[in-house]
């Protein structure tokens, strides 16, 4: 029961409407840019920092004969883990894998009020994601949101022009404003909203059907962010290799966290151990003492 | 310690933030937002940007007093975007509230080097005072034959596509009433071509289909086109036909983002389209692939051509050439009649008059390697490309074309169309879901601006401008009805009189009467074949001829071709009226440093320029209600969400502040020929100056002025009339334009309906807004069934004779099918006045059958498949200022050519006003193959010149694999790709670059005068930023 987002890379046409939504969405002010040509293309900004939380990489594979083969677009943003690194990391839990009756709903938020700056969750993330206001007094992490706000706190829209909306106009537009700002509004339907455990049956069949029609289209077989790290909420489908288009397919199955989890876990009983140890040195040099004292009075 | 973190800074916020520190606390900043949308009021809209005409959400609250636009997002309900936005409908929130929105009346003396502030008072009477001198000192009433023309050339204007439907009919009303001819606006530029080009093929100038129907095509061949980048949401429905299985098939110079989608991507030499599409209707033809009962009983194909019909190849023309006047008589072109008057035929198409076999003769000629020689595509990728997309010829099978700018400007850009339309007609594609011609049209209203004719040559629904020697109303009426050629035409247009009658009313009301011709002596007319195009105005205003310029909602200095030309044009007016919502670098034209002679090179100072500059702000589209139509000819409603800026006023209020001034004048004064501004039907604003769209709305649809009995029904006087069937030549019926007939009845205000039923399944969405003509969805849809009236594809019916009538989308004409009622019958394509679909179109300026030519700017020396290098119909420009280079040059060795990105819109003063949108794409970019890269010493970022025989701009170099050189003609011919989207004015620091048009040759096509702004040749140097630095961006 937690939310995700299927982005299937065979429909992205690298518009950056995902881009423009989420600044617009998330008041975020545009950045100064130059044009580089990054990627062969258009990518810009460079990087995602405090004012941008979602990027469009370009990437165009080409043949060993210098022949273009794909031109590839990749949303690029916090992955939102099951088990996130950086919550792991962050020494005063100002990141959060939202809950709700005890599964995750999705987002990995973060709490500007709790954090102290110390930037381990941008050493943590395996993504390279939270990027600090550099360019603040007082910086903060500035990350994608999953819009938490749009999630839990949706506008509600009963009437649109002075007039009421039908049953069914008023589930639909519900359903819309709930959905983050990037996947609303995302031309090709690239990207889905949903249930995560939904999403992997929708990406397993898109799969195996264009499989059983051919073409040239055909996904790797495989759902990045399934398993990797633990599992993310966002998850890809491609019809090119991962590691030619910028994925990093060396991050293992393993949460992140699960890592330093069993030497937390002992933690306290260490303390515990260590202490008694050390209390019970510490009683046993007393004793010693107070043997050596008592003979010392005795003699005389 | 009850202080929190939070608590704390937002104390202390209050005093950093005074000291300029935002200590971004999102937290807080995230409830007031949701508090802040809470409180919205929620309104439609529909995008002021592409053609596509998506459908907003756009929330709004009191700001100060005033209301603000607080948030945009797509509307969930729309049919055709559901939901979604591209990034420039996304950013429309800072396009709303845009920091450099124009707030006030500006004003710029001559000599001045800026403008001062002004009011809108001093403004309308010192404009008012301008129009009336320059109109009254040349103000032709009767020309050199004595003939009444009631005119003056000496003004002329340009503008808008972005303005709503009420105010473009309002403004050509206006304009047509002060008695210019030369008016023009963005759809010259943009789509000229495409209506010259279908009407003569099919009978009316539209996309044939519509956005959602591309969801039901098996094949979408993309060529002269980048609709992911230019119409992304037209590729949500390209991606859902994907899904179902189509093949989408990308022809382009350049690798764009449509061809990173495509199946087939095949790469061609800009300005060889005619070439390849020849090459296809020869694959088609020896294959035997067409559709033949579609072809048999629709289209011309079986007619009979007059004997004397010929090409002439050495020479490189058809018969009826006169070189010295570069026209063609097209007497031999005609059809073949027998003493009846009806066509002769030949049904089994052998005969070798035919057209169907004068089809074959003539693409003889177009093999496969004679096309790969010079287009430069391989010739696998022809014959996948012909391969994939003539399976579509099968009866139950439907292919679509998606195409543009790719092919529209260019000096045979009509012909460039009607080669598609040959292939869609030759595999049965038109009138049909999933097939079509879809002239993807690029602004949000430059389909009703069209409608609504703000272009010299037309009248509102496609009237023809009344030339001089047309005297009489009756003389107008009988050359505008077409005769009718054979009794089974319906020849819808042989109703002309009853349109052109209603027009009259609904322009001069009341003063128009039988006893006056209803007013048509106040009508402008202009010499028969006179060109007030837009090249030719900015020639004229180049040469001095155009003493005052309306500059409205366009941006001439960056859109025009040959924009040096154009620039120093505007230095030459006595006065100039711009309207628009951002500065722009046609109302700032004087403050260009780079502004020259484009004769001498010299620079033109503002001291010596005394031109006299208004610059008016006007509203956003969010701060309007009215209606615009998109590409699919839907006519969408929208809703004033805002207040405008500062100053600015609505389009509408600002024509009858101004137009209120000249009719006082021409009141109390005098003056030439004051009748049609006196009578002109102005009563849409109240007396405080308020616009009211539905009254302009309700003109457009027309009503009865009378009680009229048409049929066995009976109207009441003032009732709005139904549709145009009803319309009357008598002067008892009054319409804006006859096309838009029925949008605005008794039934309500049927442009704002927002129904999602969908009962056709095909996505026709019937009850949402309203279409012309007569809310059909898929033109000429009667060719969707066979003669029995039953669908080519059962699969996917547009139409079906059921039960004695038809079912589906509304028929295009309501008569039964040809095999079912042979009596009662007409054709299906009634537009056309022989009732058929034309494979031979003879109504066009330069050939009934498209033909190669070279652009104006070849790379070639000679024309491989004829004698003559450029259109001969076509005119060229040979003053001192229109410069071009030699075909073959080796100064110029590289062919370029143009285009859009979607982050990007036009010329870009919308879109570079919008921080998130520059962001994404912030400079001018030369996009060239890594060999002419390497052969030039380019690395990429490397800032360079791109320079043509007209002028240069600097670029940043983008080598990529995107763009490969091609072997044309046994030579490797490089083609570089520039965007036309930056203009100096905007970033300020002019690090953004120029306009590409700069670049671009004024010629046009010979039916239209688009300019060739798509191929021409240039020549790229790496840029020494030391030596050169105010050539640096």
């Amino acid at each position: 029961m937690s939310k995700a987002v299927l982005v299937d890379l065979t429909r992205c046409i690298g518009c950056r409407a995902c881009q423009v939504a989420c600044k617009e969405w998330n008041r975020l002010p545009a950045e100064n840019t130059r044009f580089r040509g990054l990627g062969g293309g258009y990518e810009n900004p460079p990087a995602l920092t405090g004012k941008t939380f979602t990027r469009i990489t370009f990437h165009e594979v080409v043949g060993a004969n210098g022949a273009l083969e794909r031109s590839v677009f990749v949303k690029r943003q916090c992955m939102h883990c099951l088990e996130p690194a950086c919550a792991s990391a962050c020494p005063v839990t100002a990141l959060e894998k939202v809950k709700a009756n005890g599964s995750s709903l999705g987002p990995v938020i973060y709490h500007p009020d709790r954090c102290m700056g110390c930037r381990y969750c941008m050493l943590a993330c395996p993504f390279n994601v939270p990027t600090l206001q550099w360019d603040r007094v007082v910086p903060y992490i500035r990350k994608c949101t999953f819009c938490f706000d749009r999630q839990t706190r949706p506008i509600a829209c009963t009437e649109v022009n002075g007039t009421g909306l039908s049953d069914e106009s008023r589930g639909r537009y519900s359903a819309a404003l709930q959905t983050p700002a990037c996947v609303k509004t995302c031309p090709t339907g690239a990207l889905q909203f949903g249930e995560r455990e939904a999403l992997l049956l929708e990406a397993r069949r898109r799969i195996a059907e264009r499989r059983k029609t051919g073409g040239g289209w055909q996904y790797v077989d495989h759902i990045y962010g399934e398993k990797e790290v633990g599992g993310t909420s966002w998850m890809y489908l491609s019809s090119v290799p991962f590691e030619k288009i910028g994925f990093r397919t060396d991050l293992g199955e393993r949460p992140y966290p699960s890592y330093t989890l069993p030497a937390i876990k002992a933690v306290p009983g260490a303390v515990l151990g260590v202490g008694a140890v050390l209390g019970a040195a510490y009683w046993l040099s007393q004793r010693k003492g107070e043997k050596s004292e008592k003979k010392e009075t005795a003699k005389v | 310690m009850g202080m929190t973190r939070r608590s704390f800074l937002g104390a202390s916020g209050g005093l950093l933030g005074f000291l300029g520190l935002d200590l971004g606390a999102a937290a807080i900043a995230a409830d007031e937002k949701a508090a802040a949308l809470a409180r919205c009021r929620i309104t439609t809209s529909i995008c002021p940007y592409c053609g596509v005409g998506c459908g907003l959400l756009v929330m709004s609250e009191e700001r100060g007093g005033r209301r603000a636009v607080v948030h945009v997002e797509g509307d969930p309900d729309h049919p055709i975007n559901e939901g979604a936005l591209c990034p420039k409908g996304s950013s429309l929130v800072q396009l709303a509230n845009g920091e450099k929105r124009l707030r006030k009346v500006l004003y710029r003396a001559p000599g001045a080097t800026d403008f001062v502030e002004k009011d809108w008072n001093w403004a309308a009477r010192e404009i008012a005072k301008r129009i009336k001198a320059t109109r009254d000192a040349t103000f032709v009433e009767k020309n050199a034959q004595g003939q009444t023309v009631n005119r003056t050339t000496a003004i002329a204007s340009v503008g808008s596509a972005a303005m709503d439907n009420e105010e473009c009919w309002l403004y050509q009303k206006m304009l047509r009433g002060l008695g210019l001819v030369a008016i023009e606006h963005q759809a010259r530029l943009c789509h000229s071509s495409t209506v010259a080009s279908l009407a003569a093929s099919f009978g009316r100038g539209a996309m044939t289909n519509h956005w959602i129907d591309i969801q039901n095509s098996d094949c979408i061949l993309i060529m002269g086109s980048n609709p992911a980048e230019n119409h992304p949401l037209s590729f949500r429905w390209v991606m859902k036909a994907k899904e179902k299985g189509a093949t989408v098939i990308c022809v382009d110079p350049r690798f764009t983002r449509s061809a990173a989608a495509a199946d087939i991507y095949a790469p061609l030499r800009a300005g060889t389209d005619i070439a390849f599409l020849g090459g296809m209707i020869k694959y088609i033809l020896d294959g035997d692939l067409i559709h033949k009962d579609y072809v048999l009983h629709y289209t011309n194909a079986s007619f009979l051509v007059k004997e004397g019909f010929a090409f002439d190849e050495a020479a490189g023309v058809f018969s009826g050439y006169d070189p010295q006047t570069r026209k063609y008589n097209a007497e031999t072109w005609q059809y073949q009649l027998d003493e009846a008057g009806e066509p002769r035929k030949d049904p089994t198409l052998q005969h070798p008059q035919c057209v169907y076999q004068l089809l074959k003769k003539h693409y003889a000629r177009y093999t496969l390697e004679k096309v790969s020689s010079v287009t430069g595509t391989p010739v696998a990728d022809l014959k996948r490309v012909y391969e994939a997309y003539s399976r579509t010829g099968a009866p139950d099978k439907a292919g679509t074309i998606l195409y543009a700018m790719g092919w529209t400007q260019h000096t045979v850009g009509t012909q460039y169309i009607r080669t598609m339309a040959v292939v869609q007609l030759l595999l049965g594609n038109i009138g049909r879901a999933g097939g079509g011609v879809n002239a993807m049209r690029g602004e949000s209203n430059v389909q009703g601006s069209t409608d609504h004719a703000l272009l010299f040559h037309i009248l509102p629904g496609y009237l023809k401008i009344p030339t001089a020697p047309q005297q009489t109303l009756e003389v107008y009426n009988a050359q505008g009805a077409p005769k009718t050629i054979g009794k089974l035409s319906a020849n819808w247009w042989q109703n002309y009189p009853k349109y052109a009658v209603s027009f009259l009313k609904a322009m001069f009301g009341d003063a128009a009467r039988k006893e006056n011709e209803f007013g048509y002596a106040w009508l402008p007319k202009i010499e028969a074949g006179a060109n007030h195009s837009w090249l030719a105005i900015f020639d004229e205003m180049y040469r001095g001829n155009v003493k005052g310029f309306l500059c409205w909602g366009q941006n001439p200095a960056c859109s025009g071709a040959n924009a040096h030309k154009t620039r120093a044009a505007l230095a030459k007016l006595d006065w100039l009226v711009n309207v628009n919502i951002f500065p722009s670098e046609s109302g700032w034209f004087f403050q260009d440093r780079n502004l020259r002679d484009p004769e001498t090179d010299k620079p033109i100072r503002p001291e010596d320029i005394k031109t006299e500059v208004f610059v008016l702000p006007c509203a956003a589209s969010l701060e309007k209600e009215g209606s615009l139509t998109n590409s699919g000819r839907w006519m969408q409603w929208r809703y004033k969400a805002a207040e405008p800026p500062g100053d600015a006023r609505p389009d509408a209020e600002i024509m009858n502040l101004i137009f209120r001034e000249i009719r006082k004048l021409y009141a109390t004064e005098g003056g030439k020929c004051p009748e049609p501004i006196l009578n002109l039907k102005w009563d849409y604003f109240d007396e405080k100056g308020e616009f009211d769209p539905h009254a302009v709305a309700k003109e457009i649809n027309g009503y009865f002025l009378e009680d009229v009995k048409v049929g066995d029904q009976t109207f009441r006087k003032g009732q709005l009339v139904p549709g145009f069937a009803n319309l009357q030549a008598d002067g008892t019926t009054s319409c804006g334009c006859w096309i838009y007939c029925g949008s605005y009845t008794d039934k309500g205000n049927m442009a704002a309906r927002r129904r999602r039923e969908d009962p056709s399944g095909i996505g026709l969405y019937p009850e949402w807004s309203w279409c012309w003509p007569v809310n059909r969805r898929i033109l000429y849809n009667r060719a969707s069934v066979d003669l029995q009236g039953r669908p080519w594809d059962p699969k996917r019916p547009t139409l079906a004779w059921k039960d004695g009538k038809w079912v589906g989308d509304v028929p295009d004409g309501p008569w039964p099918p040809m095999a079912v009622d042979p009596e009662k019958t007409k054709y299906p394509f009634i537009m056309c006045n022989e009732g058929h679909a034309r494979l031979f179109a003879a109504g066009l300026a330069d050939g009934p059958f498209p033909e190669h030519y070279e652009p104006l700017e070849s790379p070639l020396e000679r024309n491989p498949f004829n004698g003559q290098m450029v259109n001969p119909a076509t005119k060229l420009w040979k003053g001192p200022a229109d410069k071009c280079s030699e075909c073959g040059s080796k100064e110029f060795p590289y062919v370029c050519t143009t285009y859009r990105l979607t982050e990007h819109w036009q010329t870009g003063v919308m879109t570079r006003h919008t921080p998130w949108l520059l962001e994404l794409q912030p400079q001018l970019f030369v996009e060239m193959s890594w060999e002419l890269a390497r052969e030039k010493g380019i690395r990429p970022g490397d800032q360079v010149r791109v320079c043509s025989k007209r002028g240069a701009v600097t670029a940043i170099a983008l080598p990529t694999a995107r763009l490969k050189p091609l072997v044309v003609m046994g030579r490797t011919i490089h083609q570089v790709g520039l965007p036309w989207c930056f203009g100096w004015k905007m970033p300020e620091d002019g690090s953004g670059g120029d306009s590409a048009n700069l670049l671009t040759p004024n010629v046009g096509d010979a039916n239209t005068m688009i300019p060739e702004s798509k191929v021409f040749l240039v020549d790229i140097n790496k840029l020494d930023t030391r030596k050169h630095p105010q050539a640096a961006l």
